[in-house]
């Protein structure tokens, strides 16, 4: 009886707790989603017509080459740099966590490529990978190796892409791992300790268990970050060289915006939505204890 | 506990002082929405005292390009008192004028990239300017036709130009002179200059003979004399002329090794190994004299007319113009605006001297200002043959899509002339098809 | 500094602080290293801010500048009205900034612990919603804003006026509607024992007194990453302050950035000068943030 009223008050505080969030939520995301779905079965061109279409723009999709070849490009993108994010920003938020003197310098030093600006960033890296003058190219004729044109070459260009991404997005990785890191409690630490467990013990037995929420966190947005990838793309190789970088948001874009087909657009979208929801459920069967939903 | 409390304090009384003053903000607002109906709206208010009427320029030239805008639209107050035209900047433009057509707002006139037009006109977001013409009595022989066929869709003009441009052959004069060279008049002659111009330390490219790259194939094609898109909407670049401009890159590439891919990644704005003589020779446009002169302080350069292919001279003209949206509140105005720009030769040339453009107006041009500029000429002579890209809404996004990719492959040695050029036909064809207006 | 000094006298000190001296060595190269790859990009950023036009394209690419000149810094302040845009661009960061942080905690609070119907069922949904590319959404928000009742002369339907366009919570609101910041707080919540919610209970503690005053000091890591980003991502959005907001004195700082490039041009000595002064306020933000980093979370307090 008491648990029952317990209940009852406890979830009607929940629906209090969430009702600003989920008014927000509402009206600026699930009428605007509905709108954009609505969308996608229209020929929509933003300025003068909508009319109902069916699923032709969904029909036309199955053939559009460069929908699929930036779907697979994409797909690449997120099966390298997902796993690789996540090692890199849990890695360095370890380095950054130790009680050393200068940390806090060196945190603030590797959270700048979030705060740089985009523009001399892209300048740096075209710089640093250009195949004559470019220091990677450098550095590897030090050790006989005659470097490749990075971003120029279909065979390396995304992987430039993946590289340049896992550089700009670790710092913010870094400090959701470091806010992680403060919650795991000393003492499990100095019981471990107590038990003879070395340092790799100890972060394999203590620190990465208590992390699952928030690498779940981590791995989820980047699984997002990754297949709705523009942005880079866009500035450093215009989706060159062959194709080899173009990627799905940018294609989306594209017809929307500068071809005026929203309609179709919204279509290509909200295949790419599935793909991601798909792709989190895998990531959640692999973080079990970290999600719970 | 006690500084959480603080802190919470805190934070609900930023939140509080940010709620209040975006409050301001939107009373403020308010005020300002009202302010901008009554600009899109101005023949039923007077905003100042002289009675003036308001036309809303828009365009996306911030910094010193807005600078120069303001200028004109300056002159135009002083020179009459019936309009007062403001600029307004819009970063992104085009993004702007899509959403604000949908709820209402709209400049009364428009800077306007002009090969947009055969996207835009057939939606009836522009108006016609036809009316306005005939009834001025504006003579269309003055502006160079190819803009003006940019600036129309079906039998109606949509605007009036108000730069051109083309590309022309930019060359590295000391360069020049200590190999004893001309500048290159036709692709024989380029091909030669630029293999006695390239320098290679083993396997390193030290100095480009010529810079060249995908995003230019149409002046090769026209050059060879091709047509980019045929009269029956298809592309028309798996052809004779198609084989020929390729086989030009593939010798300059393979044979005389003038360039290498990749080569001018990272050289600040790409083309500016230029500016630092990493690069003897390029194709460009006039926009880019101000900043060779400005950054190259030991650069000495020309800038001559384009080499001759096997089809003759061909370079693509492009530029800017101004159009008015059809639902601007103050037609009149605008246009008033827009002849005054346009079709008067002395601000036309006022336009060219304040912001370095060549104006749409061809007698704007006969001014010592241009005749007598060395980077400037070899622009006009160059105008008088240069041709606009197809008028196809789909052309821009088949060019990226379909040509270029197939020519990067081609140019990374992934795929031969044949094949690159069959692929871009067919995957080009389907683009030009889906993109088509219905 | 205080490293060389220790390297110095190495010699003197017993083999077991020689070898802590050895792996700090390591561990600072290793810092040091990754801090210059970083922060490389940012240093050209700076260099060029400081160095004459000239100086700007050369290959190889110079590092240091033959002559110091603050001229950029001038032009940029003087060509775009910097000061009224880091006040704009300040009021909508840090207005997202608390509403982030409070509905965010409070929603992720709810998810996290609390029991209620429908809390699967909301949570996927708003996950589901960020997979869908904001590209497609941004045409569909702009109308619901424009429509928004009651604001900017609209009528109770909606419709005669233009909603929150031109107006602060035009880009406020729709930037707080946080899925971001509900999914982070609730990760964060997940990790904190149950315990302490049910003594609490047992003692009689309001729900929300539970949360304001037990969870959420434990949290303060995350509320500081939280406000990092939010900030961040208010001071650096362009695109929609540019469509909602129509008056050029509520210009935002991003939109002044865009204003040293036109006609293909850019004019990178005061595009960078701009961009450096205008990331100083994240960077500050960003160092004061850290303290909550550095204690190691009070779970002392706390019985196991």
């Amino acid at each position: 009886m008491a648990a029952g009223r317990v209940g009852k008050h406890e979830s009607r505080m929940a629906y209090l707790f969430i009702s600003p969030a989920m008014f927000l939520f509402f009206v600026f995301m699930v009428v605007p989603v509905g709108m954009a779905l609505f969308i996608s079965f229209t020929n929509y061109d933003v300025l003068s017509r909508s009319d109902w279409i069916g699923l032709a723009n969904y029909e036309r999709l199955i053939g559009d080459y460069i929908f699929w070849v930036s779907f697979k490009n994409v797909l690449i993108f997120t099966v390298i740099y997902v796993p690789a994010i996540v090692i890199l920003s849990c890695l360095i938020a370890l380095l950054v966590n130790q009680k050393k003197p200068g940390m806090k310098f060196f945190r603030t030093m590797y959270y700048m490529p979030t705060v740089t600006s985009a523009v001399a960033a892209s300048t740096v890296w075209l710089w640093l990978l250009n195949p004559e003058y470019g220091l990677v190219n450098e550095l590897l004729s030090y050790i006989g190796i005659v470097g490749p044109a990075w971003l120029a070459q279909t065979n390396t260009a995304l992987l430039s892409i993946v590289v340049i991404t896992l550089w700009m997005t670790v710092g913010s990785n870094m400090i959701i791992y470091l806010a992680g890191l403060q919650g795991v409690p000393d003492h499990l630490y100095e019981s471990a300790k107590i038990d003879g467990a070395n340092k790799v013990q100890r972060f394999y037995y203590v620190t990465w268990p208590m992390l699952k929420p928030v690498t779940f966190f981590v791995s989820t947005m980047s699984i997002i970050m990754a297949l709705q990838l523009f942005d880079q793309a866009y500035v450093l190789t215009q989706g060159g060289p062959a194709n080899s970088t173009k990627t799905v948001v940018y294609h989306i874009y594209n017809m929307g915006f500068n071809q005026l087909q929203m309609g179709y657009a919204s279509a290509q979208a909200f295949i790419l939505a599935i793909v991601l929801v798909v792709f989190t459920f895998v990531n959640l069967k692999m973080n079990r204890d970290g999600a719970n939903i | 506990m006690q500084k959480v409390k603080r802190l919470s304090v805190l934070c609900i009384l930023v939140l509080f002082v940010t709620v209040v003053s975006a409050c301001g903000g939107n009373n403020g607002s308010t005020g300002n929405t009202n302010n901008s109906e009554d600009s899109s709206n101005p023949s039923t208010e007077n905003t100042t005292g002289a009675e003036k009427t308001k036309v809303t320029f828009w365009g996306d030239w911030g910094g010193e390009g807005a600078k120069q805008f303001e200028t004109m639209a300056d002159a135009f107050n002083a020179s009459q008192d019936k309009y007062e035209v403001e600029y307004v900047v819009q970063e992104d433009m085009i993004t702007k004028f899509l959403t604000s057509s949908r709820s209402g707002q709209a400049p009364d006139i428009m800077f306007w990239d002009r090969w947009r037009t055969s996207l835009y006109a057939p939606k009836g977001v522009l108006h016609p300017i036809d009316d306005f013409v005939t009834e001025d009595g504006i003579d269309q022989n003055d502006f160079y036709e190819e803009a003006l066929k940019e600036l129309s869709y079906k039998d109606s003009l949509y605007g009036l130009p108000i730069t051109v441009d083309a590309r022309a052959l930019f060359y590295n004069k000391t360069l020049f002179e200590e190999k004893g060279l001309t500048p290159p008049t036709t692709w024989e002659e380029l091909r030669h200059a630029a293999r006695e111009l390239t320098v290679w330390d083993g396997d390193k490219l030290e100095r480009a003979g010529f810079s060249f790259g995908p995003w230019e194939y149409n002046m090769y094609h026209w050059q060879a004399g091709g047509e980019m898109i045929t009269e029956d909407g298809q592309t028309g670049f798996n052809t004779e002329a198609g084989k020929q401009a390729l086989q030009l890159w593939d010798q300059l590439l393979n044979e005389d090794k003038v360039y290498k891919l990749g080569f001018e990644q990272g050289m600040g704005e790409g083309t500016d190994a230029f500016v630092t003589g990493k690069v003897a020779m390029l194709n460009t446009g006039p926009w880019m004299i101000s900043t060779y002169k400005k950054y190259g302080d030991e650069l000495d350069f020309g800038v001559v007319d384009m080499p001759a292919g096997p089809g003759g001279k061909a370079s693509v003209m492009g530029g800017f113009g101004l159009v008015i949206p059809e639902a601007s509140q103050e037609k009149e105005g605008a246009w008033a605006f827009l002849k005054w720009w346009t079709a008067n030769p002395e601000n036309a040339l006022l336009w060219a001297k304040t912001s370095f453009n060549i104006p749409g107006n061809k007698k704007a041009e006969e001014d010592p200002f241009f005749q007598e500029d060395p980077y400037l000429k070899p622009f006009l002579d160059i105008l008088d043959y240069a041709q606009i890209r197809p008028r196809h809404p789909g052309y821009s996004i088949m060019e990226t899509d379909a040509l270029i990719p197939n020519l990067e492959l081609f140019l990374n040695g992934d795929q031969s002339i044949e094949d690159a050029l069959e692929k871009a036909e067919k995957q080009g064809n389907d683009i030009l098809k889906n993109n088509q207006l219905e | 500094m205080k490293q060389l000094n220790v390297v110095v006298n190495a010699t003197h000190i017993p083999r077991l602080a020689r070898k802590k001296v050895v792996t700090n060595l390591l561990f600072y190269s290793v810092c040091v290293l990754i801090a210059i790859m970083m922060t490389l990009p940012f240093i050209w950023s700076f260099l060029t801010s400081i160095r004459p036009d000239r100086e700007i394209f050369q290959i190889p690419m110079q590092w240091i500048p033959s002559q110091l000149t603050i001229e950029h810094y001038r032009e940029a302040f003087t060509l775009v009205p910097f000061g009224r845009f880091f006040y704009n661009s300040f009021v909508i960061a840090l207005a997202g900034v608390c509403l982030n942080l409070l509905f965010g905690s409070l929603g992720g609070y709810a998810f996290a612990k609390l029991r209620f119907r429908g809390r699967t069922f909301l949570f996927r949904m708003l996950l589901m919603a960020m997979m869908i590319p904001p590209v497609v959404v941004f045409i569909p928000q702009y109308i619901v804003l424009v429509h928004v009742p009651l604001f900017g002369g609209n009528s109770i339907l909606g419709t005669g006026g233009y909603g929150l366009l031109n107006s602060f919570w035009g880009v406020i609101l729709p930037g707080a509607s946080g899925t971001f910041a509900i999914f982070l707080m609730r990760q964060f919540f997940m990790s904190l024992p149950n315990d302490l919610m049910e003594a609490a209970r047992i003692e009689g503690c309001g729900e929300f007194r539970i949360y304001w005053q037990l969870y959420l000091p434990l949290t303060k890591p995350a509320l500081a990453t939280l406000a990092i980003f939010t900030f961040q991502a208010g001071w650096n959005n362009f695109l929609w302050p540019l469509i909602i907001l129509n008056d050029p004195n509520k210009a935002t700082v991003q939109m002044g950035l865009q204003a040293f490039s036109y006609n293909r041009n850019t004019d990178f000595g005061p595009l960078m000068a701009a961009s450096c002064a205008v990331m100083i306020p994240i960077v500050l933000i960003f160092i004061y943030l850290q303290k909550y980093f550095m204690q190691g979370i009070a779970f002392s307090g706390i019985k196991e």
